[in-house]
């Protein structure tokens, strides 16, 4: 068997999960009747009909050739890098601060540009700590920790 | 009259000095969007939903909606001068407006441009606010079945209009009303799909998912290429469009804002089709035209610009009255809406008339601001197409964790982010649109509620949908687009009408 398309076949088998996982895991609700629909009675229909497009989509992936039908590869260096960055602003935010948090979330994210200059990121980052602590904090009043939790009263 | 009372209403809401400042920050952050090529309003949007939770509703609302039919403005402007789309409505001013600029009336195409958005702008506003109060009246004649067969017709139609396969399309409904499930379930009180983890029982976080689906994922991918953007530097030239140009251009305004208002209507519509459509029917209608189009005929700029602009201001009817998004960026206010636990749907004119009608007129002087903004301010915004997106981008993310964490104060939410836009990146590479995602998203709830209601009084039977007339002429509609599209002949012209253009 050969893949003709591969955007549509695994984007089918991609369906095909969701669907299967949706109504499969729905049956841990209960069911209900056709009048006193229970919480499993909507995930389990719309599962199983993302389930039977997923299918289509797989077999037309399979028959069917597209000129632009290959994936092209993944930037898995951009991607990692945006984000973990995004990732350990989040956990950084309480124990380090805003300020720490937003110079590793500029600082990391920034390597996964082709050009990267340590002189410009480290003016983006002194420049949105500043513009951030104007419209944020002072402008929105947020209640966001700036300094580290150790520096903090 | 009615109508006068409220617009006045309306008037005293948005000239307050407070929703004023913040109709302009919304307008001058959708221009700038608008302008810079690869950030769209929808991903914008997604961004500073979190961030307009600090604000009152109403303030919130005009903010956002400025920036959608802000970037409106802003994208013909990157059209014009660097033959890029700023935001994917104007792609077609691409066409003309870039040939203007080359024969030295690029200061024409951007006045054009610019006063036909403002005359479209003004009468999609005040189309809204005619259609407003019988589109309610309509509403409150929906029952549940009525409002389960008005939703498919908008998923249905939603796909429909859009490019791309239709059951990909579908099936990325399907997957957004799966998600838009997850959390507690309001009439039994379980909590679906949240694997015992307690931020889950709340329900997935709609900013997250718009933010991580568009925001993110559209950042990767433009990691991808290596920047090439050349700005056109030489003379912007004499602003104003000479008297021939200007009779030249005037019927073509008129007929791509009446296209555009009623395409903006319709579910999927919005303001891409509606350029699309004025172009094609432009370059149908004119006969021997002096400059050819596609050579810099003033009138391929008139028509899209209008009618884009006017497709962006009707798109809010059906999402004011009925509380039905029509498209990606009024789902998106719908979220705005229900973060500040406003219920949108018919009864939003009645319990929130201030905001409503505030909402409206703030669109037309939005609309006022956005003519000043963009013609004596054009070598500012010229000027930021120079910014690289190695410095822009992670401006961007700082803005996105910080108002996504503010949210529920919750590094959760940050982290459903992130896995939303691998999700998101996943989905690009697949080529599944996420647009039909979102809607289903934010549909999902919506629909399960009624399907239900609507069998509870029906006491379990299903035709229900089919007896009740205004239900089942819904539902024959969104039979019939789906019969249309799938028939072979119109299948193939639909493939061609989407890429005829670059």
């Amino acid at each position: 068997m050969k893949i003709r398309d591969q955007k549509n076949f695994w984007s089918g088998l991609m369906f095909i999960a969701f669907g299967a996982f949706f109504a499969g895991w729905a049956q841990h609700y209960d069911m209900g009747s056709a009048a006193r629909m229970g919480p499993a009675f909507f995930p389990t229909v719309l599962g199983g009909l993302t389930f039977l497009l997923g299918v289509i989509v797989t077999i037309e992936g399979l028959a069917v050739e597209h000129a632009d039908g290959k994936i092209e590869p993944f930037n898995f260096r951009a991607l990692v890098l945006v984000l973990g960055s995004v990732v350990a602003f989040g956990l950084l935010l309480r124990p380090a601060g805003l300020l720490v948090a937003l110079f590793v979330l500029v600082g990391v994210s920034s390597l996964g540009s082709h050009e990267f200059r340590l002189r410009d990121v480290l003016l983006l980052s002194i420049g949105m700590s500043l513009l951030v602590l104007a419209v944020f904090i002072y402008g929105l009043s947020m209640t966001i920790p700036v300094l580290p939790s150790f520096m903090r009263e | 009259m009615e109508l006068i009372d409220n617009l006045t209403l309306g008037f005293a809401t948005a000239l307050t000095l407070q929703n004023l400042f913040y109709c302009f920050i919304g307008v001058l952050i959708g221009t700038l969007i608008g302008v810079l090529p690869g950030i769209g309003p929808v991903a914008t949007l997604a961004m500073l939903l979190p961030v307009t939770y600090a604000l009152p509703p109403t303030s919130a609302l005009i903010m956002l909606a400025g920036i959608y039919y802000g970037a409106q403005y802003g994208g013909s402007t990157t059209a014009i001068l660097v033959n890029l789309p700023g935001e994917s409505s104007s792609v077609v001013t691409c066409l003309d407006g870039y040939q203007m600029a080359r024969r030295g009336r690029a200061g024409a195409a951007l006045a054009t441009a610019a006063l036909a958005s403002f005359f479209a702008g003004t009468v999609g506003v005040l189309m809204v606010a005619a259609l407003a109060l019988p589109m309610v009246e309509l509403a409150f004649k929906f029952g549940p079945a009525e409002y389960f067969s008005l939703m498919v017709l908008g998923l249905i139609g939603a796909v429909v209009l859009a490019g791309g396969s239709l059951i990909k399309a579908i099936a990325m409904i399907l997957l957004g009303l799966l998600l838009g499930l997850v959390g507690t379930d309001v009439n039994s009180g379980v909590a679906r799909f949240s694997f015992d983890i307690p931020e889950l029982a709340d329900g997935i976080n709609f900013a997250a998912v718009a933010m991580g689906v568009f925001g993110f994922a559209e950042i990767i991918a433009n990691l991808e290429h290596k920047e090439k953007r050349e700005v056109f530097t030489s003379k912007v030239g004499r602003l104003m469009p000479s008297k021939e140009e200007f009779k030249y251009a005037y019927p073509a305004v008129l007929r791509g804002t009446a296209l555009g208002s009623v395409l903006g209507v319709l579910p999927g519509g919005g303001a891409l089709l509606a350029a699309f459509a004025a172009y094609t029917v432009e370059k149908k209608i004119t006969r021997n035209p002096q400059i050819p189009f596609g050579k810099g005929n003033i009138r391929g700029v008139a028509a899209p610009e209008s009618a884009n602009n006017a497709g962006a201001q009707t798109s809010f009817i059906p999402m004011l009255t009925l509380g039905i998004p029509p498209n990606a960026v009024m789902a998106l206010m719908v979220g705005a809406m229900t973060i500040h636990n406003i219920q949108p749907g018919p009864q939003v004119m009645s319990s929130n008339p201030a905001l409503f009608w505030g909402l409206i007129t703030s669109m037309w002087i939005g609309n006022l601001m956005l003519v000043v903004l963009n013609l004596p301010l054009i070598g500012m915004w010229v000027q930021l197409l120079k910014v690289p997106y190695r410095l822009l981008y992670p401006a961007i993310l700082v803005f996105c964790s910080i108002g996504i964490y503010s949210i529920n104060n919750n590094p959760f939410d940050v982290t459903v982010t992130a896995v939303f836009g691998l999700i998101g990146y996943m989905f690009y590479k697949l080529r599944c649109e996420p647009a039909p995602l979102i809607l289903g998203f934010i549909l999902g709830p919506m629909m399960e509620e009624n399907l239900r209601r609507a069998m509870l009084l029906s006491r379990g039977d299903a035709t229900v949908f089919f007896t009740r007339p205004l239900s089942l002429a819904l539902l024959v509609v969104a039979a019939v687009l789906v019969v249309i599209v799938a028939l072979p002949n119109i299948k193939k012209k639909r493939e061609v009408a989407f890429q005829e253009v670059p």
